[in-house]
């Protein structure tokens, strides 16, 4: 799924952004996605110029620097290593997006949720993205503790009911690699 | 006849409101959030804000201000339905798999800050549904402007006019030319034309990859906030192709804008 999504979005991308080189387009989120989300806020007359949709692309990717570095100082001031959900939805509360984290919690926790359900489907999922080649190097190291990162979670996923407390324990016990990471960081 | 309010103070306020969220220690402001009451303040503080910069800059003229807070009122009841509907949204959701946004480029853009190590496999979720509502967010304010004008298109000052009305908002300073605010400064804040708004004399630095675009004649650049997080000056080099599609001269006075050396956020 993510990787359908991704080539789609690369192709447009390359086929309409000829002004923006092969890397810089890495930068943004395609512009199809993009402009169909804008679309569904819209009524059905409504038009969108291409240089507003171009400057929604690049505000969202300010956005997800925005939020991202404020998890990252969090992370790095508890000496955690790993972004959470949790951490993104912090961030947001800090920095003034107090709308976004009531719907974003009831869809972190039924994601959660669901992936308690399908672990073994999740890990598949997660695995593919070829596009994650720079991303393997970055965690190659988590995938030599593959192990552990698989068991602590299974830990996470089925303590779902106390997984905030479960998750702050395993925070204050050291260094946690999530399961679904070290997936991700295993090549095929 | 349309009258925007541009935020200098506005964005005082914004440092002031972030810096004591940060100093009571973030996560009671989190473990306190599922409280309705902590949700509602911050557009109070955001509405009262752009009420108080208001009126000093009209203040003969009531007329003026009631139709500002009136479409000000408008707007606030829009977003409300668009949160409200969020919440319904997800709680009917039935298939959690299928994302708006693709999770690898996600995944990318928050890797490119050296200081990211390790994402969890949620976090690129969480910013799946985040985005897509900030993105909802933000066209729906750009909206409510092409609304006034009796306009169908939106277009990128729109999206710029939207962004400098609010607070939140602050860390796009960068991101995004606020041309309207140029025009205003120079105009004494009087009407604005409706269709289209000549290209910003402070953004034509940003200006450089994209040839086949149309170029602005000034190619000096403006001054750069120096003060605000490390990432927004990480990310900069990055964003640099903003699109000007109006080619109207721009005024010959270089006056840098005094509003730009404004922090956008305490790090």
């Amino acid at each position: 799924m993510a990787d359908s999504d991704n080539d789609s979005g690369g192709a447009h991308n390359a086929g309409k952004g000829s002004e923006m080189s092969p890397r810089e387009q890495d930068r943004f989120l395609p512009i199809a996605n993009v402009s169909r989300i804008m679309k569904k806020a819209l009524p059905a007359n409504a038009k969108i110029s291409k240089d507003a949709k171009e400057t929604v692309q690049e505000c969202v990717s300010e956005f997800i620097s925005f939020i991202t570095g404020e998890a990252s100082d969090k992370c790095q001031r508890e000496k955690r290593k790993t972004i959470n959900g949790d951490d993104l939805l912090w961030a947001m509360t800090t920095l003034g997006f107090e709308d976004y984290v009531e719907p974003l919690k009831g869809y972190l926790q039924r994601f959660r949720e669901m992936e308690g359900e399908k672990t073994v489907a999740a890990r598949d999922k997660d695995a593919p993205p070829p596009t994650n080649a720079t991303n393997s190097a970055y965690e190659s190291p988590s995938y030599a503790a593959a192990p552990g990162g698989i068991m602590m979670h299974q830990g996470h996923v089925y303590g779902s009911a106390g997984f905030h407390q479960v998750a702050g324990g395993a925070i204050k016990g050291g260094p946690v690699y999530p399961g679904p990471g070290s997936n991700a960081g295993r090549p095929r | 006849m349309q009258v925007h309010v541009y935020n200098n103070n506005a964005k005082m306020d914004q440092n002031q409101h972030v810096q004591p969220a940060q100093e009571a220690y973030g996560e009671n402001q989190y473990q306190s959030n599922p409280v309705t009451t902590p949700t509602v303040l911050p557009t109070q503080t955001s509405d009262s804000s752009l009420s108080s910069s208001y009126p000093r800059q009209h203040p003969n003229d009531p007329q003026l201000e009631a139709m500002y807070e009136l479409r000000q009122e408008r707007l606030q009841q829009q977003l409300n339905n668009f949160w409200a509907k969020q919440c319904q949204e997800i709680q009917e959701a039935t298939d959690l798999r299928t994302h708006s946004l693709p999770l690898a480029r996600i995944k990318k853009i928050m890797k490119s800050d050296e200081d990211v190590k390790l994402v969890s496999a949620e976090a690129p979720v969480v910013f799946a549904k985040a985005c897509e509502m900030f993105i909802m967010e933000l066209t729906l304010r750009a909206w409510a402007n092409v609304e006034e004008d009796q306009r169908k298109i939106i277009k990128k000052h729109d999206i710029a006019s939207s962004i400098s009305r609010a607070d939140v908002f602050d860390f796009l300073i960068d991101t995004v030319p606020r041309p309207l605010e140029n025009i205003l400064d120079q105009q004494g804040f009087v009407g604005l034309p409706t269709s289209t708004v000549p290209t910003p004399l402070n953004d034509a630095c940003y200006h450089n990859p994209p040839p086949q675009a149309l170029v602005p004649g000034n190619p000096y650049g403006s001054p750069r906030i120096a003060v605000g997080m490390p990432i927004l000056d990480q990310n900069h080099p990055g964003l640099q192709i903003h699109h000007f599609l109006t080619p109207m001269e721009p005024t010959p006075t270089p006056t840098p804008n005094p509003q730009n050396p404004s922090p956008s956020s305490d790090c």
